[in-house]
């Protein structure tokens, strides 16, 4: 019956030779290659679930009496917004379930994203001819942090609403255009009432429309490119080793597929997130302690806390504090990453197309500046959570910021010194992996023993 | 002789273990006369806080501000008081005395004149939708939305007799009823004061009964997780979800070197 | 010969769950049931097909040729021949191409403007709030307040009259201690009681937690902290600028209103804040 299928559709539109050599594609089927997927595939989750709550949604301030099931609020005055998520939560049928997967989803999702960046980075993989993937997926990076935040600032509620005020604030700091940057997004002073509408818009078709084109202009600049592969037994720069598309890699795909599902699924129904209803609606003269947005904003809550009580006023104008952490350092910090295949290919000279993969070890100073940076990243990522940290050390909350704010320097540079230092000491010495490794190729000087 | 000496360390830390609060002076037997609230003060508060709650050296006076029959009862109920050392930090602990024993400690205390607010008796059936805005508006800002506290700044300001800063607004979801109303009406340490002027006695009763239900809240979610918010998700995100995933893909994916 | 068993085993532990799951949304539903079946019902299937996979199915491993360099110069000089076809006639009327230019700059340029339409002007907004002199002091319930109504050491939220949805208007109503020096101006405060924006001069969250014992104002988001006895000057955290001060006073009816707005503008800063 397929096969009869198969040929109605050949007959018609041709393409058995493409179907050939797709079903035919080599993949290199190392673990660290499946992390990418393990981002697509939350993705696909939280489209279906998406699609499922864009159903319930209502993207409108407008006031409403609560009279649901929720007795805690029954008779209170909320947003047509926070309405229709508590209603999802309490009286929609497996509605409260496709809310916590979905939330769950985009938490593994950016989390896949990050780490599958890393092994990009400290593999080489965005070296020549990579370069235009590298930026493809940073921006693919980029949307999905910010489709997160848009997503989780719909239900209006206290929690997200503080997030969306400072967002507006760090809007308002930026020189010249900041007040019209402000009241342009979000429609006029806070709160203005179009920003949750906006929001659901941008959440719903404009993003994901963007991270749709934009990954399939990843993966179809991977299938062209074909995947690069780690060294080992029978692999050249020449070819790809690995497991045919069909059967074998499409099977272990789609099984990742279920897993991601599965996992999200039991995080969804098993672990509870966003409880809007205790945080309660938004209203501009509230405010909840802690306050923390979503974790992949943390580095930037963590920059907005440490950077101390400077500003640059003249002349009655002014780049107001959060200007540096929250818009400059994240500014820089993409710029860096867009340029950084450039950069590295500036600094060694290489102009070589690559297709096998360094290890971590083959390129001591990538590592090490990696390594170095992603620490400077995590520190700041940590001192987001200082509160809860001071609360459960039973510290002051000031002294735990001042110990971030040293260690944001110290941290990154030590990281960096001791992740070089063991790097160099791996490759010089020969050893496959670190149990191997002679302690004595730690105290190599600048001339090795063993080349 | 050498095993006796070899004992007598042991014996005085047992000893300076088994010094439990209150901190009173060397001499004073733990005496058996429970109950009676004159005994009980003299024996554990007076030391710190005078004979009649005049304050000493070593403690406030138990008379002024908003001291009083509520205040008395927070502090005893929740353990705060008595205190070890003077030097310690106050905060919830397993209170000392038995609800009999609290009841009488207050009732001595009232001959000390001290003009604050009376324990109040809210009423457990108040509007709990009320009480949620109410708590919303005046308590989320510290104790959290969720009632599981939050940190407070260390103070610049130096506090008479406190050597150690309030660092944290105290989670409320140990506190009993009255507990929970008392503190409201007599704003301990660092809380401000929500009187009767600020708040009414049926507003009181509402929020009671919110912080009574945030004790034991509606999680229809799953396992909560600390209430605390996103910290939790992220951690649990990428250690649990994240981790699991991890593992599937090293069992699913081949290893380096492999063919 | 290696064993169908553990894929039986997790396809027919997938085929159940999803029919207790079918079962249990039928009866109302259940979160965590929810949940874990889902879990259950796609994790069977995902542990199958791996295993099928790792078991059955070819794994190679298989090779495949791929061009180091993808790139084809040849095909590449002549897709520009191809391209540069009969350009010469547009070449030797260069100002055609000039103008194509200006018009679809100018459109672009023009297509911009309606980005114009998706906001208010900022203008003055920023720049004042609803009160001014005269204007009553009243809680979140739009009742208006005596000075009898907050006792030493409390800590109200409040609005103008009639502006209690006004978010930039929030402002604190502190009574200090006695023996407190109020602060400010002469006249910005009323028998020990003090009012101060509620806004964060940092990044606008609202300065919620009052201490009593050392009269500090402290915020949640980044834990800036604002002594009220020194008209709420942040004394840490990366706050720049004190908390704006709402100057008050009693009416002859012995409420409490403002004698004017705030002397600056509130909350956190923008670029022409001082001007």
């Amino acid at each position: 019956m397929i096969r009869k299928t198969v040929g109605w559709l050949d007959a018609r539109i041709g393409g058995s030779a493409f179907t050939r050599h797709a079903l035919n594609k080599v993949f290199p089927d190392h673990w660290s290659f499946m992390l990418g997927e393990v981002a697509l595939y939350s993705f696909v989750v939280l489209l279906l679930t998406g699609i499922f709550l864009s159903l319930f949604f209502d993207p409108s301030v407008s006031e409403t009496v609560y009279e649901g099931s929720y007795e805690p609020l029954q008779g209170a005055e909320v947003s047509d917004a926070y309405n229709s998520v508590l209603r999802l939560s309490f009286d929609v049928r497996a509605g409260l379930v496709m809310r916590q997967i979905h939330h769950w989803a985009a938490i593994v999702f950016v989390a896949a994203l990050v780490v599958h960046m890393l092994r990009v980075f400290f593999t080489g993989a965005f070296r020549k001819p990579r370069e235009i993937n590298w930026i493809v997926g940073l921006t693919l990076l980029i949307l999905a942090m910010f489709n997160g935040f848009t997503g989780y600032s719909l239900p209006d509620d206290l929690l997200s609403g503080t997030g969306l005020r400072i967002a507006y604030s760090i809007a308002l700091s930026i020189p010249l255009i900041g007040t019209w940057l402000a009241f342009l997004l979000f429609g006029g002073e806070f709160p203005a009432e179009e920003i949750i509408p906006r929001l659901f818009i941008t959440h719903v078709m404009i993003i994901p429309a963007l991270i749709i084109g934009l990954l399939a202009v990843h993966l179809a600049i991977v299938w062209r490119q074909k995947h690069t592969d780690f060294p080992g037994p029978g692999r050249r720069e020449s070819n790809v080793v690995g497991s045919k598309l069909w059967p074998t890699y499409a099977a272990k795909s789609a099984g990742l597929f279920f897993a991601v599902f599965a996992v999200l699924s039991a995080l969804g129904g098993l672990i509870q997130i966003n409880p809007v209803w205790l945080y309660g609606p938004f209203e501009p003269q509230q405010v909840t302690s802690p306050a923390q947005p979503d974790w992949w904003l943390g580095w930037v809550e963590g920059a907005m806390r440490l950077f101390p009580a400077w500003e640059i006023r003249a002349l009655g104008f002014e780049i107001p504090n959060p200007f540096f952490p929250a818009v400059l350092l994240p500014g820089i910090t993409f710029a860096l990453l867009y340029a950084w295949p450039f950069l590295e290919q500036r600094f060694t000279k290489d102009l070589e197309y690559h297709h096998l993969l360094d290890r971590a070890r083959d390129h001591p100073v990538r590592t090490a500046l990696g390594v170095a940076t992603t620490t400077f990243y995590l520190v700041m990522f940590l001192a987001a959570s200082n509160d809860l940290l001071a609360r459960w050390l039973g510290l002051e909350v000031g002294h735990v910021t001042l110990a971030y704010r040293i260690a944001v320097f110290v941290a990154p540079a030590l990281a960096g010194y001791v992740s070089y230092r063991l790097m160099k000491a791996l490759l010089l010495s020969g050893a496959e992996t670190f149990r191997e490794m002679p302690f004595a190729a730690l105290r190599l000087k600048k001339r090795p023993t063993r080349v | 002789m050498v095993l006796g000496l070899a004992t007598l360390p042991l014996l005085l830390v047992a000893c300076y273990d088994r010094a439990e609060r209150p901190y009173r002076p060397p001499g004073i037997a733990d005496s058996a006369v429970p109950h009676e609230g004159r005994t009980l003060y003299l024996r554990d508060c007076a030391w710190c806080h005078g004979n009649a709650g005049g304050g000493t050296s070593r403690g406030p006076d138990l008379v002024t501000g908003t001291n009083g029959p509520a205040l008395n009862h927070f502090m005893m109920s929740s353990g705060r008081m008595p205190l070890e050392n003077t030097g310690q930090r106050v905060q919830r602990r397993e209170s000392l005395y038995t609800d009999e024993e609290i009841a009488s400690i207050v009732g001595f205390m009232r001959d000390f004149d001290a003009r604050g607010p009376e324990i109040p008796e809210p009423d457990p059936d108040a509007d709990l939708q009320a009480g949620l805005l109410l708590y919303q508006e005046n308590c989320a800002a510290c104790h959290s939305t969720t009632g599981v506290g939050g940190a407070l700044t260390a103070g610049e300001r130096d506090v008479a007799f406190r050597e150690g800063p309030s660092l944290v607004a105290p989670g409320l979801l140990d506190s009993t009823t009255t507990e929970i109303a008392a503190a409201v009406r007599a704003g301990p340490g660092t809380m401000p004061v929500f009187a009767e002027e600020t708040l009414e006695d049926d507003e009181l009763s509402e929020v009671t009964r919110y912080v009574v239900y945030l004790q034991d809240p509606s999680d229809r979610g799953g396992a909560p997780i600390g209430r605390v918010g996103p910290v939790a998700e992220g951690a649990v995100g990428w250690i649990v979800g994240l981790g699991a995933l991890l593992i599937f893909i090293r069992w699913v994916g081949t290893k380096r070197g492999e063919l | 010969m290696k064993s169908t068993r553990p894929i039986t085993i997790a396809l027919v532990a997938s085929a159940l769950a999803s029919l207790a799951l079918t079962v249990v949304y039928l009866r109302g539903g259940q979160p965590q049931a929810e949940g874990a079946l889902l879990a259950v019902s796609l994790g069977g299937i995902a542990v199958a097909l791996v295993l099928i996979a790792q078991r059955f199915l070819p794994h190679g491993p298989f090779v495949e040729q791929r061009d180091v360099e993808p790139g084809a110069p040849r095909e590449r000089m002549l897709a520009e021949e191809d391209f540069d076809r009969s350009s010469d006639e547009i070449e030797r009327r260069g100002f055609l191409g000039k103008l194509l230019g200006v018009a679809f700059g100018a459109l672009g340029l023009a297509a911009l403007f309606p980005i114009r339409s998706l906001g208010t002007k900022p203008g003055r907004d920023l720049f004042h709030t609803p009160w001014g002199p005269g204007v009553r002091m009243v809680t979140g319930e739009n009742a208006p307040l005596r000075l009898t109504d907050i006792p030493v050491n409390g800590f109200l939220t409040v609005f103008p009259e009639d502006a209690t949805h006004a978010a930039d208007a929030q402002t604190v109503l502190i009574r200090l201690a006695d023996g407190d020096l109020p602060p400010g101006p002469p006249g910005a405060a009323v028998e020990g009681v003090v009012a101060f924006s509620k806004v964060c001069t940092h990044a606008g969250c609202p300065v919620g937690l009052y201490q009593a014992e050392t009269r500090e104002l402290f915020c949640p988001c980044h834990q800036s902290v604002f002594d009220v006895l020194q008209a709420a000057e942040p004394t840490d955290g990366p706050a720049t600028r004190p908390l704006p001060q709402l100057p008050i006073t009693v009416d002859e009816d012995g409420y409490l209103v403002a004698r004017d707005d705030f002397p600056e503008p509130i909350g956190p800063g923008y670029w022409n804040r001082g001007r």
